[in-house]
């Protein structure tokens, strides 16, 4: 099969992909974000329940393999009458997975602080909401660029995980076993999708890198 | 240089640091012994001893950043409180300098001497900067001040931390060991700040192993081994006629470098 | 005294020694979360129970020996994918490295797109390439090289990346004196940049083989008899499905826990720093 002739077949199937890929990337990665504050925030409280649960999940997740924690949420739960529509299995898959990495990397950004420069703030008299909103979270967020940046892309190759549940429009990786199950695609098919990942990858760590350069804290 | 502190010279007045009866345990270690200091406005006092004698420890306990297992610790006669709003405002009070200077690597050095002030006084931003700026120069880091800590020497940090301690207008400054963690050429830049601070009547706690400093600026010496507190006195008294062995063995001991 | 301070972490350091007041304050949230915790679990305990999930047909094949066989021998598949998959991965990784830091350009350049491409990718679409195109030109190819072979190319772009570090992290005097006493820079590069990078990253190359493992668990896309195939298999024959899923789940943590843990304690014991 031609490259023009796959275009005008599947042109349209493959932009669908790519939208539907940067999508659920961007939709997992906010909440990921916002998960990833919440468990790092409970892991650090001074409440042992908390920090244990916190410890555990950050322990799940990033030891259980995507696809595992996809059957589970996308075919064990409905026995458990909890039903999610396929794109919202793949979702909070990704965000499960993707907030287990991101608190590891606030708590690598929070230890790189030093307890040196805590004990200076208590010492001018900041209190502890003080202390954490002015030295320790702009600190950890500064540290974490690169770090998160890695976390994006990998939360974009998570959602290839959408290629194992019917998906509707299917994401990337999708549309090229939708394709080959179809026709004999060869290389050409893979291709696409892959440069559209390695592309979208590029763009994200550039953008990561500027912004690391911009906020990076001399030590 | 008498305005860079509020300190001023009057004894006889309440004790502006006194510890009382104070022990400290880490562990199986008994780091705190027993001591027994009071420091009256605008005295220095300065702590030596062999390392892992508790100097530090105790200079540490004044404002908290260790706690103790029993006896009193008094600030101007009150109390050290022991958490909440109490005891951050009670350190807002005392400065302190630590040997790794400890300054906020996020910030530049106007932003680390301004933070204190706007936060905790809220004092407004051109104002603290406007003090800021003139203690930047009296410690002689002016030029430093929108660059970031890792950008100066460790004497000029050590400059910029003093200074930023003092942004506060502290009532008393604990040095821990300020000189400590500096290369033998900067050693000196610090301490003729200090010398100039304590001359302008700030009231002092420092823990050093500066003996020249010890000897030219101190109003007493403490010697600390072992946890407790085995001898006090003026330095000549203390350089020149130790009465105990444990501190006779401990300046024989430095002598020799 | 500042041995009992450094070990505290930074996670302990955020709050100082509690007062009377703290204490109390700090004592009613533990209560409090751990008794939202306990509800928690009761819930999920529950959601289980009103579902019929906890009813002993869903749980008793776990108590048959033949169960745990079948997926013994999964596992064992597993197994042999995870570490043909990471032997090739670490040669690959170990070549593309070292065309990239040749210094012959256009060979540099060719390992960087390389090595870029295989970390931008997903494992999945690499697994369908298997999959598809091979057969699609003649080839037949065993399933174990259509998932091996994908799971290497994977982490090879990582491991590379990996072993560039503990390359960059030998001391550049080093290769100075070695190039000063006349050694070549190919003699250099063998005898003494890699031994020490090597020993750099082991810590990071047993980390790595948690991805590796996981990769493998797509296996079914191509029906080779992995953990996760063969449990698949079993819950068809008992009609299990949450029971088996949560088990298989529960193994593939383990296995990875205890990897990540060695990772770390050899990382430790060397004092290198993991690399991810």
């Amino acid at each position: 099969m031609g490259f023009s002739e796959l275009l005008s077949t599947y042109g349209e199937k493959y932009l669908q992909g790519l939208l539907a890929t940067w999508s659920m990337t961007a939709v997992s990665f906010v909440f990921v974000m916002v998960l990833a504050v919440l468990v790092t925030v409970a892991r650090v409280s001074p409440y042992r329940p908390l920090r244990v649960v916190g410890d555990l999940y950050v322990q799940v997740f990033r030891n259980i393999p995507g696809v595992a924690l996809l059957i589970i949420i996308a075919y064990a739960l409905p026995e458990l009458r909890i039903v999610l529509d396929w794109r919202t299995c793949v979702i909070v898959t990704t965000i499960l997975l993707g907030s287990a990495f991101g608190s590891e990397n606030f708590m690598s950004g929070i230890n790189t602080i030093g307890v040196g420069q805590i004990e200076a703030a208590r010492s001018l008299g900041l209190s502890f909401t003080q202390i954490i909103g002015k030295i320790v979270i702009p600190q950890a967020l500064r540290t974490t660029v690169l770090p998160m940046t890695n976390l994006l892309i990998a939360v974009m190759l998570t959602t290839a995980l959408g290629s194992q549940v019917p998906l509707n429009p299917q994401e990337l990786t999708g549309v090229v076993s939708y394709i080959n199950t179809r026709e004999t695609g060869g290389i050409l098919t893979f291709l696409i999708s892959a440069l559209c990942y390695v592309g979208t990858a590029f763009l994200i760590s550039f953008a990561g890198n500027r912004l690391d350069k911009r906020v990076r804290i001399l030590r | 240089m008498a305005d860079m502190s509020t300190g001023k010279r009057s004894a006889g007045s309440v004790p502006v640091i006194e510890l009382r009866h104070v022990d400290k345990h880490f562990g199986d270690l008994h780091v705190l012994r027993d001591i027994n200091l009071s420091v009256s406005r605008g005295e220095v006092v300065v702590v030596i001893g062999p390392s892992g004698s508790g100097k530090s420890t105790m200079c540490r306990t004044i404002n908290r950043l260790e706690t103790i297992d029993s006896g009193e610790i008094l600030i101007e006669g009150e109390p050290l409180p022991q958490e909440g709003r109490e005891l951050v405002r009670m350190r807002a009070e005392l400065g302190m300098v630590f040997q790794q200077f400890n300054l906020f690597s996020h910030m530049t050095i106007l932003d680390n001497v301004t933070l204190g002030p706007r936060e905790v006084l809220g004092v407004s931003k051109d104002e603290a900067e406007k003090r800021a700026m003139e203690l930047l120069s009296r410690v002689g880091v002016a030029e430093q001040a929108h660059k970031v800590p890792a950008q100066l020497s460790g004497g000029q940090q050590q400059r910029a931390a003093i200074a930023r301690s003092l942004a506060m207008r502290p009532k008393a400054m604990m040095f821990d060991e300020p000189t400590s963690a500096l290369d033998p050429e900067m050693i000196n830049e610090v301490l003729d700040v200090m010398v100039e601070l304590a001359r302008g009547g700030m009231t002092m706690v420092v823990v050093t192993h500066e003996m020249s400093f010890a000897r030219r600026v101190a109003d007493r010496v403490v010697f600390m081994a072992d946890g407790a507190i085995v001898e006090e006195g003026s330095p000549d008294e203390f350089f020149d006629r130790p009465r105990t062995q444990r501190a006779r063995e401990f300046l024989d001991s430095i002598k020799g470098h | 005294m500042s041995a009992p301070r450094s070990a505290l972490s930074i996670r302990d350091a955020l709050y100082e020694a509690p007062g009377p007041r703290t204490r109390r304050r700090v004592l009613i949230g533990t209560v409090i979360t751990g008794a939202l915790v306990l509800l928690g679990i009761t819930a999920v305990v529950r959601q289980f129970y009103v579902t019929g999930q906890l009813a002993p047909r869903y749980w008793s094949l776990f108590l048959q020996w033949t169960t745990w066989r079948f997926l013994g021998q999964g596992l064992l598949g597993t197994i042999s994918v995870a570490l043909a998959a990471g032997a090739i991965a670490l040669v690959l990784g170990l070549l593309l490295m070292l065309g990239r830091t040749s210094g012959v350009r256009p060979l540099s350049a060719l390992c960087r797109v390389v090595t870029d491409f295989f970390r931008g990718v997903p494992s999945l679409l690499l697994i369908y390439f298997f999959f598809f195109v091979p057969a699609q030109l003649g080839l037949k190819m065993p399933s174990f090289w259509m998932l091996t072979l994908p799971v290497a190319l994977a982490a090879s772009g990582v491991l590379a990346e990996v072993f560039r570090a503990g390359v960059n992290a030998v001391p550049k005097g080093q290769v100075e004196a070695a190039l000063s006493i006349g050694l070549s820079p190919a003699k250099t590069m063998r005898r003494i940049v890699l031994p020490q990078a090597v020993r750099y990253v082991i810590p990071s190359l047993i980390a790595q083989l948690v991805v590796v493992v996981k990769d493998t668990t797509v296996a079914y896309v191509v029906s080779f008899p992995d953990l996760m195939q063969n449990a698949r298999v079993l819950i068809t024959s008992y009609d299990a499905l949450v029971s088996m899923y949560l088990v298989i789940a529960v193994i593939y943590i383990l296995i990875n826990f205890a990897i990540n843990k060695a990772a770390l304690y050899v990382s430790r014991k060397t004092g290198a720093k993991i690399i991810r």
